[in-house]
């Protein structure tokens, strides 16, 4: 992934199965959020291949992926203030359906409004905001908007969910509950998730496996006990001069 | 070669000050994130005091030139600075609101002031000429070509070399890091809105003696500089010079091929058209960010209460004894209600999807030539009325084409260079207005109901109206509506969850577009006979600056518009159309400051404001800096430390 010359991924392959929650950690502009645009198909990159479920989208658009399974949420909530958390929720659901088919887009029948209902009480209960469905989003705190996001991608049905640092703004009790509900929403082994994330120890207590990425490399994959004995990923966070290890990409960068 | 030559001597006499006045407006915009739709006001202002200076008070016109140039500039460079402060990220609907506003402002006042007609405007540069290759050059042009040229590479060698220059590029790259530097960004776009308005009058000066002082040819010639600067990108100033020169040749050169109708209105469009283009093939991602989205209504479309049920019965019942109320005012009323038709379906892509149209009357004049050429050969009148809808459905869907790729102030320049070349080249044509300009048809006669009776014509009217709100609140309430609202504040959300955001533009482009047409139907039938001027693209800009005046709800702003623009005027008798316009222009001003002001905007920005204070307004991190360079301190020789908290000394 390069922009403008500059190159922000290169060589960083993860796997994130269904029924697992994987993690990708790193350093500020290690690359996180860019690996994610361009699974998602927000910027497309220079080399390499997206494969979903076994297809390979790289071409695809970021709404051809999403339909085929692929939800994501942002570092900055993307959440319409002009709308009840219920309705926030409920555009998951309709986007996907409605997708680029301008019949559905046009209209709903009475069944179909129905189910929506259905599905959307049902996430808002298992992301633990039932409380909040008809406050406007932009009363919301912070937190708790990204919880709502978390909701409209749980209703949107997504196998695969890509969550983008979805612990920040929240306090030690909500981060606690929250690695809980994302461990419920992989537990029917119908959906996984790619949790990039700066709160270490919610990655570890909740992810099965994990990436770990410094100025776009992938420099370390493996088990959370695994990554946090890793000399690497010590060296990668607290700085290039604490360990010998650091030495080998350094050298690869300045190539 | 030898006879294409006096064209292309025209075209860059002509392109140079396009050239100026587009540098003047990219200039401006870069500093202050304001895309001035008055530039061409400013410039024809200009021309009108050097006009009363010169002329009425008889001052030598250099001296008339220096005090335009010099005074006009800085004051009402000053002036505008101050009035789009609050612009900055902004609505883009803000942003025409004030500009539009200012616009009509000024033209109505230099209508009042100088009269309707056309004046004479003194050649005070030389007249005589020379002959390159036996065709005739006049000295005025060589001048205005070169007077034009010097402006743009002095400015362009003042923003390389000067200090100010230099914190002028700066700003526009990042005002944060100006202000930590010590420098206060407002200076530097009070000096930008300077340059900028004087370089607007001087393209007025160079362009009045060649047409007369007339305050709107001025205004759309300078108008014509948007190609200029869409060739720039609204970056580049050496490009936007170029792309003035580009323009006014190629503006020239098809004055010279184009002499069939419907074409013959093309060549004053070639400059839209190639804004269309250039636009449409860069996107949005190479365009400088322009700021703010469209806010769409800050709450929910409202739920059935017993208040609104209520209102909904006492405005119904009004709406039927309206005929027995009015007398002979209601002409007034039925014109008003198809008037909301046109409004409410403009509501709809303004306030529940956030894309900005200038084109939207445009597509009123689909519908009124359809009816017109329709029920001219026999089609009954419904039919022909949904006909006339049908009929704006693809041209919706082809403005709908640059709306995937643009957005904000962008797509609004497109849209209203779509609507100039609607107005030029289409209205022209045989299926429009043809060569008449107008178009005409009957009131229609259904069953019992004589619509050439004004008051059953009234209830025909009322009854489409009821129908097309109803259908607009419809859309609003359903699926398509929360998909519309969330397109407007986050589009990138919506494609990740997989709708197809194109597919979600086009529909609502075709549902508008169909709406307006009934609209236009509708004006048509009432009048009988109906001119194209009626949907000229001032009329759109016009009717985006009275929706914006009247707030951001679908039905109720629709209406208030709707009354604003077709029945006030019809019972203020005592103001003339150009006091009129000039009071509605200082009204829309008011209302684009309320509208980039409004609380409720600023709630919806919170997360940004703090930082937008800092970065626009009285400069405070500058002032800190400064206050540091000159060692202000507690008054006992020490300093205080600049960004400690208390204790921390």
């Amino acid at each position: 992934m390069t922009f403008g010359g500059n190159v922000a991924v290169a060589d960083a392959s993860l796997a994130a199965p269904v029924g697992r929650i994987t993690g990708l950690i790193g350093p500020n502009g290690a690359g996180k959020t860019t690996t994610l645009n361009a699974c998602t198909g927000l910027v497309r990159p220079s080399a390499g291949r997206v494969l979903l479920f076994g297809a390979d989208v790289t071409g695809s658009r970021p709404s051809a992926r999403a339909r085929a399974g692929l939800g994501r949420t942002f570092q900055t909530p993307e959440v319409c203030a002009a709308m009840t958390v219920r309705e926030n929720v409920a555009i998951g659901l309709e986007a996907r359906w409605s997708g680029a088919n301008p019949l559905r887009q046009l209209a709903t029948g009475p069944g179909r409004r129905r189910a929506v209902a259905d599905e959307v009480d049902e996430a808002l209960r298992a992301c633990g905001i039932a409380e909040l469905a008809d406050r406007a989003a932009a009363v919301l705190s912070a937190g708790q908007q990204r919880l709502v996001e978390l909701a409209r991608a749980v209703a949107g049905g997504f196998e695969l969910l890509l969550l983008d640092e979805p612990s920040s703004g929240l306090d030690e009790g909500e981060t606690v509950r929250f690695g809980g509900i994302l461990e419920r929403i992989v537990a029917g082994g119908r959906r996984g998730i790619l949790l990039v994330e700066h709160d270490i120890s919610l990655v570890m207590a909740v992810c099965d496996s994990i990436y770990v990425l410094d100025f776009g490399e992938m420099i370390f994959a493996g088990t959370p006990d695994e990554t946090r004995a890793s000399p690497v990923v010590r060296a990668a966070y607290l700085g290039p001069d604490r360990d010998e290890a650091r030495a080998a990409p350094a050298a690869r960068r300045r190539r | 070669m030898k006879q294409l030559l006096p064209f292309i001597i025209v075209g860059i006499a002509s392109g140079s000050v396009y050239g100026l006045a587009g540098v003047g407006l990219v200039l401006t915009f870069r500093t202050s994130g304001v895309l001035n739709f008055a530039h061409g006001a400013t410039a024809a202002a200009g021309a009108f005091l050097f006009y009363w200076l010169h002329v009425e008070h008889g001052l030598a016109w250099p001296l008339a030139c220096v005090v335009t140039l010099v005074v006009f500039g800085v004051v009402g460079g000053l002036a505008l600075e101050r009035l789009t402060r609050s612009l900055n990220r902004a609505s883009p609907v803000a942003v025409v609101v004030l500009t539009v506003g200012l616009l009509l402002a000024t033209q109505g006042f230099l209508a009042l002031r100088f009269g309707d007609a056309i004046r004479y405007f003194p050649a005070f540069l030389p007249t005589s000429g020379f002959h390159v290759a036996g065709v005739g050059v006049g000295w005025e042009q060589v001048i205005g070509a070169v007077v034009a040229l010097a402006g743009a590479a002095g400015l362009y060698a003042f923003l390389r070399l000067s200090h100010t220059g230099r914190s002028m590029r700066a700003v526009v790259e990042n005002p944060t890091l100006v202000q930590l530097t010590g420098q206060s960004p407002a200076t530097t776009a009070r000096i930008a809105w300077a340059i900028g308005t004087a370089f607007a009058a001087l393209s007025g000066l160079l362009l009045a003696p060649t047409l007369g002082l007339d305050a709107t040819l001025l205004t759309f010639l300078v108008v014509q500089s948007f190609g200029a600067c869409a060739i720039g990108l609204f970056k580049s100033l050496p490009l936007t010079y170029v792309g003035g020169l580009v323009v006014g040749v190629a503006a020239s050169l098809a004055t010279k091929y184009i002499t069939v109708r419907p074409w013959t209105g093309l060549p004053s469009a070639v400059p839209f058209l190639i804004l269309i283009v250039v636009l449409v093939a860069v996107s949005n991602t190479k365009l400088p960010d322009a700021g703010g989205r469209i806010i769409v209504a800050d709450r929910r479309p409202p739920r059935p209460t017993g208040r609104s049920v209520a209102l909904t019965i006492v405005g119904g019942g009004t709406l039927v004894a309206l005929p027995f109320l009015v007398g002979t005012y209601l002409p007034l009323w039925t014109n008003a209600l198809s008037t909301v038709v046109i409004v409410g379906s403009l509501a709809l892509l303004l306030w529940t999807s956030g894309q900005l149209s200038l084109c939207h009357l445009s597509f009123a004049a689909l519908g009124a030539t359809t009816v017109g050429h329709l029920t001219g050969s026999g089609v009954p009148w419904l039919v022909a009325l949904v006909a006339g809808g049908l009929v704006a459905v693809p041209v919706g869907a082809l403005v709908a084409i640059p709306a995937i790729r643009l957005s904000g102030i962008y797509l609004g320049l497109v849209t209203l260079g779509f609507a100039i070349l609607m107005q030029n080249v289409v209205f022209q044509s045989g299926f429009m207005f043809g060569t008449e300009t107008a178009v005409s048809t009957h009131r229609p006669v259904l069953g019992f109901v004589d619509g050439r009776n004004d008051t059953w014509f009234y209830f025909v009217v009322l009854a489409v109206a009821v129908a097309v709100v109803a259908s607009l609140l419809a859309i609003q309430r359903a699926q398509l509506g929360r998909l519309l609202r969330a397109m407007a504040e986050s589009p990138v959300m919506l494609a990740t969850s997989g709708l197809d955001v194109s597919t979600t533009k086009v529909l609502v482009f075709c549902a508008s577009a169909f709406f307006a047409a009934i609209g236009g139907g509708l004006l048509v039938t009432q009048y009988g006979s109906i001119a194209g001027l009626a949907f000229s693209p001032l009329q759109s800009l016009l009717l985006v600056a009275v929706l914006g005046i009247c707030g951001t709800a679908l039905v109720r702003s629709s209406v208030l518009a709707a009354v604003l623009i077709a029945v006030l005027p019809g019972y203020v008798h005592a103001l003339d159309t150009n006091t009129q316009q000039f009071v509605f222009g200082l009204a829309a001003v008011v209302a684009g400051l309320a509208l980039a002001n409004r609380p409720a905007l600023a709630a919806w920005f919170a997360r940004s404001a703090a930082e937008t204070e800092d970065r626009v307004e009285r400069g405070p991190i500058s002032e800190r800096v400064r206050a540091t360079r000159r060692g202000d301190g507690d008054g006992r020789g020490r300093r205080r430390p600049v960004f400690a908290g208390r204790g921390a000394r």
